[in-house]
C-alpha cells in the first residue's frame, strides 16, 4: 500500500494529527507563530462536517473548546505566549472541572510581545503553574514531525483518559519548519474515546465519582443525564461544598491522578545513554541540536548521550535519576533561563554535575552552540 | 401543602440534606427570575414539545450565577466571571440541538465579559441570555457596576458615581442581537413572554430583568418594587418629559440567520465541492 507522505509545517502536523485523534471543534485567536493552526482548521473542519471558530480573543478561545468538550466533543485551541497568558484563569477552570481539551503553545519569545517570529521554551513553567492554586497539569513537547504527530495524538488520548487539559508545548522553529511526515494509517496509533457513563437513565449519576481504575466516565450536556459543572470544591455529584474532608479529597484528587502516575505519563526517547559520560538532556526543537552534536561527537569517539524528554509535566523525575546516575555530567540544553535544568538539579544524585547549555537571544541553538559550551564546563576552553 | 409547580426544575434534596431555601438574601430578585424563565421553558416542554434534556443552564460568577449552583435539575455549567457567553458559546455551536439559557449579570455582562458579549450579539448565536440587572456587584459586597447609575453611591463610589451608565439593551441591539427586551421583577407576565420569545428566537436573545437588590441598597424589597413601576415607562410611549426614566419593552425583534444555519451552509458547500472534485 502506498504511504501518504507529506513535506508540511510542524503547526499542520498538528492539525492533522489532532483530526486523527478526533477532533472536531476547533477555537482559537491569530496570533504568531502559532496561526497556521487556525487557518489549516479552518479549511479542514468543514469538509468533516467539524465546528471552527475565530473567537474575540484567547479567554473565549478557551472557554470555547471547555463548552464543546462538555457536549461531548473533542477540542483545542492554539495560541503563543501572550494569548496563553490569557488563557491562565480558564485553564484552571478545565482542571478544576475535569474537562478534557488540548492546547497548543507554539512557543515564541517573551515576556509580553517579546519576539513573535522567533523561537524560545520560555513557557515551560507556566504552561506547569501558569494558573492560580495547586495543580497538576500534563505537558508534552516533540522534536520532529513524525514524533509531534504522535505525541498531539497522545495529548487528546491523555486529556481523555485522565479527564484533564493537556498542553501541547511547541515552538515557532517546530511549528514553521517543514519537513518529511508520514501520516499513520487508521488505527496505527490507537485512538482513546470518551469514556461515557453506563448509569441508566433515572439513576443518579456521579460526574466526580472515580471508578476502580481511577478514570471519571462523563455525560454529555444534553444527555439525559443531569450533570453540574462548577469551579468551587464540589462533590461527586457536581455540587459545591465547603466540607473539609471534601474538600481535602478533591484536592488529592487532582494532584494525584497525575502526580501518582508519572511513569505511565512519562514519554522519551534516548539515545547513547549506556555508556555517556556526558549526557544531554534536551526536548523540542532543541533536541534537534542536541541530537546532531552527540551523534557528530560519538563518530569521533566521545561518550555523549542524549535523554529527550517529551512529557515534561509531569517532571519525569525517575526516569531523569535513573538514566543520568552514571554520568560525570548532565548538560541540560534548552532554550529559556533554565527551567527544565531547576528540575533535573532537583533529582539528580550530585546537582553540582548539572549544567545549563542556553540560547535566549532570539536565534536558535544550534550544535555548535553546544559544543562550545561542552567544552568550556569540560574545562577544554572553546 | 400543595407544591410550587416549577419545583419539579429543582434538585430539593441532595446528600448532605435539603438544598432549598435558595442562599440569596431575604428580598432578592434572583428567584422570581428563575421562576420566570422556568415558567417560560415550562410552557415549551408542555405546550411545543421542546425536550427538557436539551436545555442547559450556564452562568459565569455573581449572586445571580448562583441560580445554577445547587438546586437545577437540568444540566448546568457555573463558570467563571465574565467567561458565561463563550462556553455557552462552544457548548451551543458543538451542539446545536442545545437551548442554551446563560444566566448573567450586569457586572459579568457589562463590565468583565463586555467584549464577549458584544460578540455573541454580532455572530447571532442562538442564545438566551438572561441578563438580572442589580445595577451594582452583589457577590463582592455592592460595589459599582457599568449599569450603577450617576449619582448614586456605592461601597466603590463612596461620594456618589460620576461614570456614566450603560444601557445594556442598546448595546446589545447595536451589536446585532436580533431579539432584545427589558422588564423588571415588578413585571412578571411580560418577563416570562420575553423569555419565551427569547427561547423560540433562532438567534441571540437578550432580556434584561432589573431585580433587586435590598441588601446593598439598603431599601425594602417592596419598596424597590414599587420603584420599579414607578420609575419605568414603556419604550412606545415614552415622551420627552419621561427624560430619566428607564425604558422597558422590546428594544429589537427581528429575524436574521444564526451562526449555526450560516456555517450549515459553508460545510455543505466544502462537502459538495469535494464530492465533485
Ligand atoms: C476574574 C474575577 N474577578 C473578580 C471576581 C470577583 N467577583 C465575583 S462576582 C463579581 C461581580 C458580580 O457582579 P454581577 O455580575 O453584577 O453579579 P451580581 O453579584 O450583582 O449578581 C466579582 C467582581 C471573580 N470572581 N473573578
Ligand atoms: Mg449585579
Amino acid at each position: 500500500m502506498t504511504q501518504d507522505i507529506k513535506f508540511i509545517q510542524g503547526n499542520e502536523v498538528c492539525v492533522e494529527a489532532a483530526l486523527y485523534a478526533g477532533l472536531d471543534f476547533f477555537a482559537g485567536y491569530p496570533i504568531t507563530p502559532s496561526s497556521e493552526i487556525a487557518e489549516h482548521m479552518a479549511v479542514r473542519l468543514p469538509g468533516i462536517g467539524g465546528k471552527f471558530l475565530q473567537m474575540e480573543d484567547e479567554i473565549s478561545s478557551i472557554c470555547a473548546i471547555t463548552g464543546a468538550s462538555l457536549t461531548g466533543h473533542k477540542a483545542m485551541t492554539a495560541t503563543s505566549g501572550p494569548g496563553f497568558s490569557l488563557m491562565q484563569e480558564a485553564l484552571g477552570y478545565a482542571i478544576m472541572t475535569e474537562i478534557p481539551c488540548v492546547i497548543t503553545n507554539v512557543q515564541r519569545g517573551g515576556p509580553s510581545t517579546g519576539l513573535p517570529t522567533h523561537g524560545s521554551q520560555g513557557d515551560v513553567n507556566q504552561a506547569r503553574w501558569g494558573t492560580h492554586g495547586d495543580h497538576a497539569i500534563i505537558a508534552l513537547t516533540a522534536s520532529n514531525h513524525q514524533d509531534l504527530f504522535q505525541i498531539t495524538v497522545e495529548a487528546f488520548n491523555l486529556a481523555e483518559t485522565y479527564r484533564t487539559p493537556v498542553i501541547l508545548l511547541l515552538d515557532e522553529m517546530l511549528g514553521h519548519m517543514r519537513e518529511k511526515l508520514i501520516i499513520p494509517k487508521v488505527d496505527e496509533i490507537p485512538v482513546v474515546k470518551r469514556l461515557r457513563t453506563a448509569v441508566p437513565d433515572g439513576v443518579d449519576f456521579h460526574p466526580y465519582l472515580p471508578r476502580e481504575d481511577g478514570r471519571l466516565p462523563m455525560s454529555d450536556f444534553g444527555d439525559k443525564h443531569r450533570y453540574n459543572v462548577t469551579g468551587l470544591y464540589h462533590d461527586m455529584w457536581g455540587f459545591p461544598t465547603s466540607d473539609p474532608q471534601v474538600i481535602h479529597g478533591l484536592i488529592h484528587h487532582l494532584m494525584d491522578k497525575i502526580e501518582n502516575r508519572v511513569e505511565q505519563l512519562t514519554r522519551y526517547k534516548e539515545y547513547f545513554l549506556e555508556d555517556a559520560e556526558v549526557i544531554l538532556i534536551s526536548y523540542g526543537s532543541s533536541a534537534r541540536s542536541a541530537l546532531h552534536i552527540v551523534k557528530n561527537r560519538r563518530k569521533r569517539g566521545e561518550r555523549l548521550g542524549l535523554l529527550e524528554l517529551q512529557t515534561l509535566w509531569p517532571f519525569p523525575a525517575g526516569l531523569v535519576r535513573r538514566k543520568t546516575r552514571q554520568a560525570d555530567f548532565v548538560a541540560v540544553v534548552e532554550m529559556n533561563m533554565g527551567q527544565i535544568v531547576d528540575e533535573v538539579k532537583k533529582v539528580v544524585d550530585q546537582h553540582k554535575r548539572v549544567f545549563l547549555v542556553n540560547r535566549v537571544d532570539g536565534g536558535f541553538i544550534t550544535p555548535e552552540n553546544i559544543k562550545d559550551m561542552i567544552r568550556l564546563i569540560q574545562g577544554r576552553g572553546v | 401543602m400543595k407544591k410550587h409547580p416549577m419545583l419539579k426544575y429543582l434538585k430539593e434534596q441532595g446528600p448532605q440534606g435539603d438544598r432549598l431555601p435558595l442562599i440569596m438574601c431575604p428580598g432578592c430578585g434572583s428567584g422570581q427570575v428563575l421562576n420566570f424563565i422556568f415558567m417560560a421553558i415550562d410552557h415549551l416542554i408542555n405546550e411545543q414539545g421542546y425536550q427538557k434534556d436539551n436545555f442547559v443552564f450556564i452562568s459565569g460568577v455573581g449572586c445571580h450565577a448562583r441560580l445554577t449552583s445547587h438546586y437545577l435539575n437540568f444540566d448546568s455549567g457555573w463558570t467563571i466571571h465574565g467567561r458565561t457567553l463563550p462556553i455557552a458559546t462552544g457548548a451551543l455551536l458543538a451542539n446545536p440541538e442545545l437551548h442554551p439559557v446563560v444566566i448573567t449579570g450586569d457586572g459579568d455582562t457589562g463590565a468583565i465579559g463586555g467584549n464577549h458579549f458584544i460578540h455573541a450579539c454580532r455572530r447571532n448565536l442562538d442564545l438566551t441570555i438572561v441578563c438580572l440587572n442589580n445595577k451594582l456587584y452583589g457577590m463582592t459586597g455592592g460595589q459599582s457596576s457599568p449599569t450603577t447609575l450617576n449619582g448614586e453611591t456605592t461601597s466603590t463610589n463612596p461620594y456618589g458615581n460620576f461614570e456614566a451608565d450603560f444601557d445594556l439593551c442598546e448595546l446589545a441591539k447595536t451589536a446585532g442581537a436580533t431579539y432584545v427586551a427589558r422588564w423588571t421583577t415588578a413585571h412578571p407576565t411580560k418577563s416570562v413572554k420575553a423569555i419565551l420569545k427569547g427561547l423560540e428566537n433562532r438567534g441571540t436573545s437578550f432580556i434584561e430583568i432589573l431585580s433587586q437588590c435590598p441588601t446593598h441598597f439598603k431599601q425594602s424589597p417592596s419598596q424597590m418594587i414599587r420603584e420599579y413601576k414607578e420609575k419605568t415607562v414603556r419604550l412606545e410611549k415614552m415622551q420627552e418629559d419621561d427624560a430619566g426614566k428607564i425604558p422597558i419593552g422590546e428594544f429589537q425583534d427581528m429575524r436574521k440567520p444564526d451562526w449555526s444555519s450560516s456555517y450549515r451552509k459553508i460545510v455543505q458547500s466544502v462537502q459538495n465541492k469535494t464530492i465533485q472534485d
